[in-house]
């Protein structure tokens, strides 16, 4: 593992001869970054098909209980919040296949539940302030040895995932009826999608925080959609995308001295702004 | 197993469904045959739509429902085929007609691009439906008849047993209604599947149908559609005080038109 590791600084040294890349935290910083954001931006293509950009941010506010919850436990709030996050994804699902309320109502309610509760926990015991801000602003900066393991092994698991499941989940999208009749097993793909979703926001989390992790999805597959015409250009897009703004933010907050998950989601928005710009000047048939 | 003349049948027999305690469908018999063309019709909220979602699966039933096919038919499960009346699509999904046929025919995710036998079998039935210049084009940019005619090429592709249409012609211009006689013409002359149409529009029912089936949470009645669409049969159906026009079908419009609609 630390073998690994060495290698892949190493490499980077030869790759990138600048002072920003020096320091071994911006290293480590660069790797989480370029490891989580293409994750986060190929689940964001059918995240915003499903128009699920609401649910995302729900479970991403979950991490407030569960870094509160890895904390009263003393185990990594890492592992907590990506485990609290699962529960709340399968929960919401479950809850929303057996209710007539709309989507964003039930989203709505696991929303606040988990953030009150995330509060309530953080206020009783008063030292955990302190360790919530890291997760709040994210802090690509700090990330250990064992947590970019881990997000390489989540970037395999989502690039398997979608591999297998991709054209069952667009499918589901379109229409969950038409899905069934070209069988879709439709409950089995909405809860693993949302199992998905839950595993790479808390990840993203630590690059760039609760209050942003939303937009590591979103913005991507959103200026993606201003581009490409076809499935295929729209993933790739939103990825490379992604990888830009993930290098892009990182570089400038070394330079600019500001916070780099906040830089990194200002580079991927000027990205929307650019492909929104482009749209406007050639507008498709 | 099947009667004279038919390859298969999709018999219903005493099809019940619940919804949170209410009956949506009581004692539903019906039979819907090969090579024919069976008219679903109903006020709203007859269960028509809980109708399909019984005979695709969706919702949990007591009753049967029994597909039934003559042996040099083939065997196993039947091929049920659907044309939802809408799709949920934005107009900037970015989804190509092939990709959206790709989604369905091949294992490859669409992000890796079409398999060639995907794009042959897509190219095959859109042109056999007359838009193979659509093949490239974004889905969420047609236009109404030209999503429809997709629709129908990519039920025709699959090779359906049973081909359920929900409310093909609505909110389709005058054009979409001839391309939906080609349909059913091409459907009919093939006539290896079955083929139940829920429609509001009695025009398209008469013209097109060979059976009706009448429901209003149950079977109102059901045979022949010149036996059946007769005034007292709709006005039990649509309850007496409705107002029911029938115009002459030369003039295309037979729609049925309920209190506050």
């Amino acid at each position: 593992m630390e073998g690994i590791l060495a290698g892949v600084f190493a490499l980077m040294d030869r790759l990138l001869p600048f002072a920003f890349a020096e320091a071994g935290f911006m290293k480590r910083a660069l790797l989480a970054l370029l490891l989580t954001a293409p994750a986060s931006a190929a689940m964001g293509v059918p995240l915003v098909q499903h128009r699920m950009a609401f649910f995302s941010d729900a479970i991403g506010h979950s991490a407030f209980t569960g870094v509160a919850l890895g904390v009263l436990l003393g185990v990594s709030p890492s592992w907590t919040m990506a485990a609290f996050g699962v529960l709340v994804a399968v929960a919401i699902v479950l809850v929303k296949g057996r209710t007539d309320l709309s989507t964003d109502t039930v989203v709505g309610v696991f929303f606040s539940t988990v953030v009150a509760l995330g509060i309530a926990v953080i206020s009783r015991e008063k030292g955990l302030t302190r360790n919530l801000q890291a997760f709040l602003y994210g802090d690509p900066l700090a990330v250990t040895d064992a947590e970019l393991a881990g997000m390489a092994l989540l970037l395999l698991l989502v690039a398997a995932y979608l591999s297998l499941l991709y054209n069952r989940i667009l499918l589901l999208g379109i229409d969950e009826g038409f899905a069934r009749t070209k069988g879709v097993p439709v409950r089995a793909v909405e809860i693993s999608f949302a199992v998905a979703v839950a595993l790479v926001v808390t990840a993203a989390i630590r690059t760039v925080g609760i209050l942003l992790v939303t937009a590591l999805l979103v913005i991507p597959a959103a200026s993606a959609r201003n581009v490409a015409r076809g499935a295929a250009s729209a993933l790739w897009v939103s990825v490379g995308i992604a990888l830009f703004s993930g290098v892009a933010g990182i570089v400038a907050s070394w330079y600019l001295d500001t916070a780099t998950g906040a830089t990194v989601v200002l580079a991927a928005a000027g990205c929307f702004a650019l492909t929104a710009l482009l749209r406007v000047a050639r507008p498709r048939g | 197993m099947t009667e004279e003349g038919h390859l298969h049948t999709l018999s219903i027999r005493n099809l019940t469904v619940r919804k949170g305690g209410v009956e949506i469908l009581s004692g539903v018999d019906a039979d819907i045959r090969c090579g024919e063309v069976t008219a679903l019709v109903g006020p709203n909220g007859a269960g028509k739509t809980t109708l399909l979602q019984a005979i695709l699966g969706q919702v949990p039933y007591t009753g049967q429902i029994r597909f039934c096919r003559a042996r040099e038919h083939g065997q196993g499960e039947p091929r049920i085929g659907y044309v939802p009346q809408r799709l949920s699509l934005d107009r900037d999904a970015p989804l190509t007609v092939l990709d959206f046929f790709a989604l369905s025919a091949q294992r490859r995710p669409v992000f890796l691009g079409p398999s060639r036998k995907a794009r042959e079998a897509a190219r095959k039935s859109l042109e056999q439906a007359g838009v193979g210049h659509l093949l490239r084009r974004p889905l969420g940019r047609l236009s109404g008849g030209e999503l429809q005619r997709v629709l129908f090429a990519l039920a025709l592709r699959d090779e359906p047993d049973i081909l359920l249409l929900d409310e093909p012609v609505s909110g389709v211009d005058v054009a979409g209604e001839e391309l939906f006689c080609d349909f059913l013409s091409q459907v009919q002359r093939n006539s290896l599947f079955s083929l139940l149409l829920v429609s509001h529009d009695l025009s398209v029912v008469t013209r097109h149908a060979d059976q009706v089936i009448c429901l209003n949470r149950r079977i109102v009645c059901q045979g022949a559609t010149t036996e059946v669409l007769t005034p007292e049969n709709l006005a039990a159906m649509y309850g007496s005080d409705a107002h029911l026009f029938r115009h002459t079908p030369a003039d295309g419009h037979g729609h049925l038109h309920e209190p506050g609609e």
